[in-house]
């Protein structure tokens, strides 16, 4: 469904990526795990063609989608939460929503889809008009969370979904996450809990420097000792 | 000090204020929405009323000319806006050439119409509506409701359509916008079309109910600044109450002293905003 091919980004005149190839396929849960600095959020970044590519290709269903604008990618159905939640966060919940669907297609189903991410977030139902800003930092992952979906997205891409949220919240997002997997939606979830991510991910791939250093099944890197002492361990 | 002028001098500052609001519109939403401080939309606001003046002069309404200027200077104010971000104008750069675009402007109008006063003869209607003592002219009143119908129209489309919600977005996170289907180009144009087109309007009731000279362009800015800055950028009911605080401030300060001080409110106003309450910007 994503295929990524040997996808350089710079900063400026510092290479961030360098040469990262990863693939998701339909219906799949793929986790990308690395340490701070090691090109997560620029990488979901250039796949969301936020952050412009140096080299490589990007295909999405097929397509190459390199040089398209954000707005022509998440036409096709590619919907990003990015770091930090990002929320327009001066207008209530309901209006993040609602730019959520602003595609005409999307916006179709505006009734219906605000029915199953208030069913899925209830608490975002009680506070559909407060707004986004004075939100607590678990509910606001909620509505960007809620935001994607209301784009009836076919590839979703998480981005450390979990950053400065209290354990006990942590652990509901993972099960939000998990759900949304189920119900059909590709996801690409960057995280830096290795364990809970590989939990609920079909494959996993490890990022460091701008590099994949190591790919498979959770089992597979679970196997790999060196692996497991530098990037799994932590948690 | 009776009861009769204090009150007159009431009504007729509301009704400055209705003005004040209607000139500021266009300027608070661009400077809010786009970060353009388009003081050009001050020339734009002359502009319209020299060309208003120009069609009366030919027999036009001024009704059938706003129908023409509106359309226009929706495109200019678009033209103008694809200029601003094909050279990426950010704010503080925006006041120096939007000045200078005014300056040129000024010279236009001054080397079309001579720098002489003129005067637009032909009244939307003659006469006043009598409120007991006091007295509201039909065209001053006629004003009032277009600004009013602007304020609240701007306002329900800004808190209520696709289109007002996706502006604020795009104000909020672009980028974000962007990747959910915001065209933000789009909506930029026009809504820097749409404050020019409210220049136009503005222009013809500049038409209308005063006289014409080029330099007037400029005895406008500290009065509308204010308006927008006390009111609140992009805040459409706020410049309407900003404008009728400072409008009866003024006329209360004439009626009380002398006229020649009542120019002293809306900038005593401008520079308190600006010490007291910086982040009104
Ligand atoms: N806007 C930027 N300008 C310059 N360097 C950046 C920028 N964003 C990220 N970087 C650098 O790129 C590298 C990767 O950053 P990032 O993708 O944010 O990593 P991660 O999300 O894995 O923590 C880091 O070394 C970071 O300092
Ligand atoms: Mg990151």
């Amino acid at each position: 469904m994503l295929k990524i091919d040997r996808l350089c980004v710079n900063h400026g005149l510092a290479s961030a990526l360098t040469g990262v190839s990863i693939e998701v396929n339909r219906n799949e849960l793929v986790a990308v795990i690395g340490p701070n600095g090691a090109g997560k959020t620029t990488l979901v970044n250039a796949i969301a063609r936020i952050l412009p590519v140096h080299a490589g290709d990007i295909f999405f269903e097929g397509e190459h989608v390199t040089n398209l604008s954000p707005l022509e990618l998440g036409a096709r159905g590619v919907a990003l939460i990015p770091e930090g939640r990002r929320l327009f966060t001066t207008m209530t919940v309901e209006e993040n929503l609602d730019i959520g669907c602003y595609r005409t297609l999307a916006r179709t189903h505006r009734a219906a889809s605000l029915d199953h991410v208030y069913d899925m977030f209830p608490v975002l139902r009680e506070r559909r008009k407060q707004i986004a800003g004075t939100l607590s930092g678990g509910q606001q992952q909620m509505v960007a969370i809620a935001r994607a979906l209301m784009s009836r997205p076919r590839l979703l891409l998480i981005d450390e979904p979990c950053l400065g949220l209290a354990p006990i919240i942590v652990s509901q997002v993972f099960e939000v996450i998990a759900m949304i997997r189920d119900s059909g939606v590709a996801i690409l979830l960057i995280e830096q809990n290795a364990v809970k991510a590989l939990k609920i991910a079909q494959r996993g791939y490890i990022l460091d420097c701008g590099n994949i250093v190591a790919q498979g099944s959770p089992a597979e890197l679970e196997a790999q000792g060196e692996i497991k002492a530098a990037y799994l361990g932590a948690h | 000090m009776s009861a009769t002028l204090i009150g007159q001098s009431l009504l007729s500052g509301l009704m400055s204020g209705c003005l004040y609001a209607l000139l500021g519109l266009g300027l608070t939403l661009t400077w809010k929405y786009l970060r353009i401080i388009n003081l050009a939309h001050f020339a734009l606001i002359f502009l319209a009323a020299y060309l208003t003046y120009e069609m009366s002069t030919r027999g036009w309404h001024p009704f059938l000319s706003a129908l023409l200027l509106l359309p226009v200077f929706f495109m200019l104010g678009a033209a103008q806006q694809v200029l601003m971000s094909r050279y990426k104008v950010d704010e503080f750069a925006s006041v120096i050439v939007t000045f200078g675009v005014t300056i040129i402007i000024e010279s236009l109008i001054q080397y079309v119409w001579s720098a002489d006063f003129i005067r637009v003869e032909k009244r939307l209607a003659r006469g006043s509506l009598e409120l007991g003592p006091w007295l509201a002219p039909w065209d001053q009143l006629i004003m009032c409701g277009f600004s009013i119908i602007a304020c609240l129209l701007v306002w329900v489309v800004l808190k209520h359509t696709w289109h007002g919600k996706a502006l604020r977005a795009q104000l909020d996170n672009p980028s974000i916008a962007a990747a959910f289907g915001v065209p933000n180009r789009k909506l930029s144009l026009a809504l820097a079309g749409m404050g020019s087109a409210f220049a136009a309007l503005g222009g013809v009731f500049i038409a209308l109910l005063f006289t014409l000279t080029p330099s007037q362009i400029y005895s406008w800015f500290g009065v509308i600044l204010a308006t927008v800055l006390l009111g609140g950028l992009g805040s459409t009911f706020g410049a309407l109450a900003a404008g009728m605080v400072i409008g009866v401030g003024e006329s209360l300060t004439m009626a009380l002293t002398a006229p020649a001080w009542a120019p002293i409110v809306p900038f005593t106003l401008l520079i308190l905003i600006l010490i007291l309450w910086p982040e009104r910007l």
